[in-house]
């Protein structure tokens, strides 16, 4: 129990802070402050993690010969240290790879606005009087009517989901800032009708206007924006769910600002998910009136995605990877759970977040990328503790190749290979994707073909295994692969029929993606070659295009090769050569993350479904002898709350709660013996006269008490004034 | 452990859907009149003396359960670290959980504690309170603080200053937070979504980590899609304890207690003693017709007017109304309309309740 909770709040009296039951009605509490490190050392006695010796990991060495027991204990604190630094250093290689992929795809969209407010400024400085005096009279300047319109960029996400352009628009905010504009951001909460113009107000002000006192009133903007270092720039207000905003505020929003925008240039960027005429329905006409609007588009959520799995998953920029079944969970969460990108990133950074907790070292994959840090590596795999050798030497990837038991050498060889292989493989699942490209299909498709180790089994098993075993395999397993073949045979039968010009450009493409694999290069050049020189076998095949079936059989006849199939048969050497999902490498527990079932576990709470099997399988849980296991036959010795929802499941929408107490009551009663044959006429059974150990009394607690706790989970409804004596069910079924 | 394998659910027989349960419920809802008077219903008293002794079932394999989970409390503190927050679910108060886990683990972080399942909680002053323990915590971690000092007590600030202080970005003090332990995030002091928003908002400063218990099967549709993947950024743990819900469950009124007819006659009373004599007997004028004729659909107006003048209890009809709309207000007395289309009064009471009533009202 908590040590005396100390309670900062004015109105707990004083005497009774230190008491559970107080702290239990007061609203909040403090519990404890942060007790100063050194003491935390000593006190912190939980678990295995007691922290007493706090070192470097440059001295693991030496601690190594002290006592055994607490040298253990220091030691798996220093590797969780360790782990900890670790994850937060791919975490934020990632995280910086995620956003500067994103930033280069928006990059052209962010040129286009800004030179777009640019101009607009311009226009309004254009009407403007010169005369400084002039502007900074304290009230709006009287113009033309028609100049008092808003320049206004809708920027179309493409993308139903805001919260995927929420980082889109900060980085929008950020690149004009840069520019000199003054940014600020609004959002749809603030347009709420609870707070009216005044809440979005304040909010403009407090993030323009340093030291701006709490108050509403656009006079403060306007003599801010007077001021000589804040008048060369225009004021842009960007809303990234302007849909989401409450019309009205929003439309007088608007009208207001309209009223001063040739004195506060003030210009508008608002995110809109639908389409271009948003505005219109959104908002009033008068208020269109002053809204001058231009259509920018941002990247469609596909691109990124793209770009995503090929800069962090494929071309691993850091010691982290997946395994099979939670890329086709990922996938899966994406494509049909939630379809964010903002959902995909953090369900990868949870993968990352358990893989760094449950592998003991996976510490080591951080520097795996890095050719350099083999020294260093090596140095940190021969100062491992026995345990955490055995650990790596006893991973399931090691005992399958018989790696026997090694040194810290072996383990530095074994990540070393690991990280050729991957290059290799990486290189492959982007010359399939530069073919697949031309067919629509998506990088992540691709990834989860190449990543399944049961694939590339198949493939190494049986050379001439035709692919459309391969896809009958996929099928029954329900995988991702369309009616035609998997993604890889298809990007392999898209070799074949590219024409000439694509093919050269493709090549091109392989050589850059094929840089370190010598082997590949050659046969590359050696097709190049073949293109440049205008070689039969390309004539030929174009010549037959349309009917390149028949050609293929044609020239197979003949014994010559188009450069097509040439190329084809490359990719498809590379395949079975070097497409080796991580899973089939010794030693790649330690980087890759393979736990699916964590991951879903801690990613998707299912508290609707899970809390009803709590109830309905009570014993499974407590683990109590008394109770009857496995069947599902009610005992009076299960939990009371366990027992009433199992007999509501024999009622409808409503439960009487006459017959429900009466069911209850004979339940409890029943020696456990009976409790079988009494258990079938529960809702109609007769009253049971107490015995005097349960007093009637207790029985109706025990069923009051019952029901609160039915009520808190959610699954009660109380009865209403015209049905007193029924209860309503809420959920039906799991 | 994890019995949620796809073949037992039809085992459970729970495959019933709800148009099913529809079903059923229209059937044995036509059959089953029984009323919650007819169970011989113990005194208010005596029952809610009687919630408190009731002897736990299981309380070694609880206790054990609860054991079982301190193995996941390093866990949670790597995701804590790691910056998620986490959400706990499953049967049962995991109040005593999780404050055992923040007076364990959590020893190097203040750790503030929000009780949800209270009907009201004031969500400013915990901000203001977080951001004091976030001071002292900040003060003794580094000797010289480099941040500035803040001009005003937090108490004056405004919440968004008090944001911007809690979302600070301190470099290489990644590890400095303040730990905030909400018991039913989804109670309901914190159910509407204002309170959502801006427990959203405190979630994801950078100097604030959240551990939250949710018991309501329906919590998640709490949440929009930025505050689950942006702001809280919940890993789910189940953790069932079947501890009773003691304090949470305090607030909630007993079943047995507030439907039956003692209840009403009990309220009833409360009613009429508040009331003029004159009313009251205008009251009992009705009670003794409806006793007497317990087969009539009620008393016409203007036969309890020209009863209630001959007793001298009403000048005039504006008084009997004024007393007729008293009764209404309070349910005592509600009128239907006469099979010959009369509208007449009726006491909305059982014929022994009201007899019970007669007797205590003398």
């Amino acid at each position: 129990m908590p040590p005396s909770p100390i309670s900062d709040l004015p109105t707990s009296s004083a005497a009774a802070a230190s008491n559970d039951v107080d702290n239990n009605l007061q609203p909040f509490f403090v519990l404890h402050k942060a007790l100063p490190r050194k003491s935390e050392r000593k006190s912190s006695g939980f678990g295995t993690a007691k922290r007493k010796i706090d070192l470097p990991p440059s001295s693991l060495k030496s601690i190594e010969k002290s006592d055994v027991s607490s040298t253990e204990e220091a030691s798996d604190w220093i590797y969780e240290q360790l782990r900890l630094e670790a994850f937060n250093r791919t975490w934020s290689k990632i995280d910086s790879t995620i956003k500067d992929v994103l930033r280069q795809i928006n990059l052209n969209l962010f040129d286009e606005v800004q030179s777009w407010v640019l101009e607009s400024f311009s226009k309004i400085k254009s009407i403007r009087p010169h005369k400084i005096s002039e502007i900074q009279r304290p009230y709006p300047l009287v113009t033309d009517i028609i100049c008092r319109k808003i320049p206004t960029a809708l920027i179309l996400t493409k993308n139903v989901e805001f919260v995927d352009d929420l980082l889109t628009f900060q980085e929008l905010g950020g690149h004009l800032k840069s520019s000199g504009c003054h940014v600020a951001y609004l959002t749809s909460l603030d347009f709420s009708v609870k707070h009216g113009i005044s809440g979005c107000l304040r909010s403009l002000l407090r993030q323009l206007v340093s030291e701006a006192p709490d108050m509403a009133d656009i006079s403060i903007l306007a003599s801010w924006y007077c001021e000589p270092e804040n008048c060369d720039n225009p004021v842009l207000v960007i809303i990234d769910d302007s849909e989401r905003c409450c019309g009205a505020v929003l439309a007088d929003f608007i009208t207001m600002l309209s009223e001063w925008v040739i004195k506060i240039p003030i210009i508008f960027i608002m995110g809109v998910a639908t389409t271009f005429d948003a505005p219109r329905r959104l908002l009033p006409s008068d208020a269109q009136q002053h809204l001058h609007p231009c259509k920018f588009t941002l990247g469609s959520p596909c691109e990124k995605m793209n770009a995503l799995i090929e800069s962090v998953l494929v071309k691993s920029c850091s010691g982290f990877s997946i395994g099979h079944k939670v890329a086709a969970f990922l996938r899966n969460y994406f494509l049909r759970h939630d379809g964010t990108f903002t959902s995909f990133v953090r369900a990868l950074k949870l993968a990352c977040v358990k893989h760094f907790e449950m592998e003991p070292l996976s510490f080591l994959g951080l520097d795996i990328l890095d050719e350099d840090s083999e020294i260093f590596q090596q140095g940190q795999c021969d100062s491992l503790p026995d345990s955490l050798r055995n650990h790596a030497f006893n991973l399931p990837s090691c005992q399958r190749e018989k790696i026997l038991k090694g040194t810290g050498g072996s383990l530095v060889h074994g990540l070393t290979e690991l990280r050729r292989l991957q290059k290799c493989w990486s290189s492959v699942v982007m010359c399939l994707f530069e073919v697949g490209k031309r067919k629509n299909m998506q990088l992540l498709d691709i990834f989860c073909e190449a990543i399944d180790p049961t694939l590339y089994n198949l493939r190494a098993l049986d050379h001439n295994l035709q692919l459309s075993s391969l896809i009958g395999r996929n099928l029954i397993e329900g995988k991702s692969s369309s009616a035609k073949g998997g993604f890889i045979a298809q990007a392999i039968q898209q070799v074949r029929e590219l024409p000439a010009a694509s093919l050269s450009h493709l090549l091109n493409i392989w050589g850059v993606h094929t840089g370190e694999m010598n082997e590949i290069q050659d046969r590359v050049r050696e097709l190049q070659s073949i293109i440049s020189s205008g070689g039969g076998g390309l004539i030929f095949k174009e010549k037959c295009t349309d009917i390149h079936k028949r050609s293929r059989s044609l020239s197979a006849g003949k014994g010559t090769l188009s450069v097509n199939d040439k190329a084809a048969m490359l990719l498809d050497g590379m395949v079975r050569k070097f497409l080796m999902p991580i899973e089939c490498v010794p030693f790649h527990e330690i980087v890759c993350f393979k736990h699916v079932d964590v991951l879903q576990s801690a990613l998707i709470g299912d508290p609707r479904r899970t809390i009803q099997v709590d109830l309905l399988k009570s014993p499974t849980y407590l683990q109590c002898c008394c109770c009857s296991r496995g069947g599902n036959a009610l005992s009076s010795s299960m939990h009371d709350t366990s027992i009433m929802y199992s007999l509501a499941q024999e009622y409808g929408d409503v439960i009487n709660l006459h017959d429900w107490y009466q069911s209850f009551k004979a339940t409890v009663l029943s020696a456990s013996t009976k409790t079988k044959c009494k258990l079938q006429h529960s809702p109609a059974s007769k009253k049971v006269k107490a015995t005097p150990s349960e007093s009637e009394a207790t029985i109706q607690a025990r069923f009051c008490r019952a029901v609160t706790e039915l009520q808190i989970a959610g699954l009660l409804r109380m009865p209403s004034k015209r049905r007193p004596d029924f209860v309503q069910r809420v959920a039906f079924g799991l | 452990m994890d019995p949620t394998d796809g073949d037992d659910e039809e085992e459970f027989g729970l495959s019933r859907n709800y148009f099913l349960a529809k079903e059923i419920g229209s059937v044995s809802g036509r059959k089953s009149a029984r009323k919650l008077s007819d169970i011989a219903l113990v005194d208010e008293q005596v029952l809610r003396a009687a919630v408190p002794e009731i002897v736990p079932k299981h309380e070694k394999e609880t206790a054990s359960l609860l054991k079982s989970y301190k193995d996941l409390y390093s866990k949670w503190l790597f995701e804590l670290r790691c910056g998620f927050g986490l959400l706990i679910y499953g049967f049962g108060s995991k109040k005593i959980l999780l404050e055992d886990f923040a007076s364990s683990a959590l020893t190097d972080f203040g750790v503030i504690v929000i009780n949800g399942y209270l009907p009201s909680v004031n969500i400013k002053q915990v901000v203001i309170t977080i951001a004091e323990v976030l001071w002292d915590q900040l003060k003794t971690k580094r000797k010289c603080s480099t941040g500035s000092k803040p001009k005003h007590p937090f108490s004056s600030q405004s919440t968004e200053d008090l944001f911007l202080f809690l979302d600070g970005q301190l470099p290489n003090e990644n590890d400095c937070f303040v730990c905030i332990v909400i018991h039913n995030i989804d109670g309901p002091a914190l159910r509407d979504s204002e309170s959502q928003q801006y427990l959203a908002r405190i979630a994801c400063c950078s100097h604030v980590r959240m551990i939250a218990s949710i018991d309501h099967v329906n919590a998640p549709l709490l949440w929009d899609k930025k505050m689950v993947h942006t702001q809280f950024n919940w890993c789910w743990y189940h953790v069932p304890t079947f501890a009773p819900y003691k304090a949470e469950g305090i607030f909630f009124p007993l079943i047995l207690a507030s439907g039956g007819n003692a209840q009403t006659t009990k309220t009833a009373l409360v009613v009429l003693e508040s009331l003029t004599p004159n009313a009251q007997s205008v009251f009992k004028i009705l009670a003794e017709h409806q006793l007497a004729n317990e087969k009539e659909e009620g008393m016409p107006v203007n036969t309890l007017y020209t009863k209630c003048r001959e007793r001298f209890l009403v000048s005039s009809q504006v008084t009997l109304n004024s007393h007729l709309t008293e009764f209404k207000d309070h349910e005592l007395v509600k009128t239907r309309r006469h099979s010959e289309g009369q509208d007449c009064l009726y006491i909305p009471l059982a014929s022994e309740v009201l007899e019970k009533l007669l007797q205590e009202l003398v």
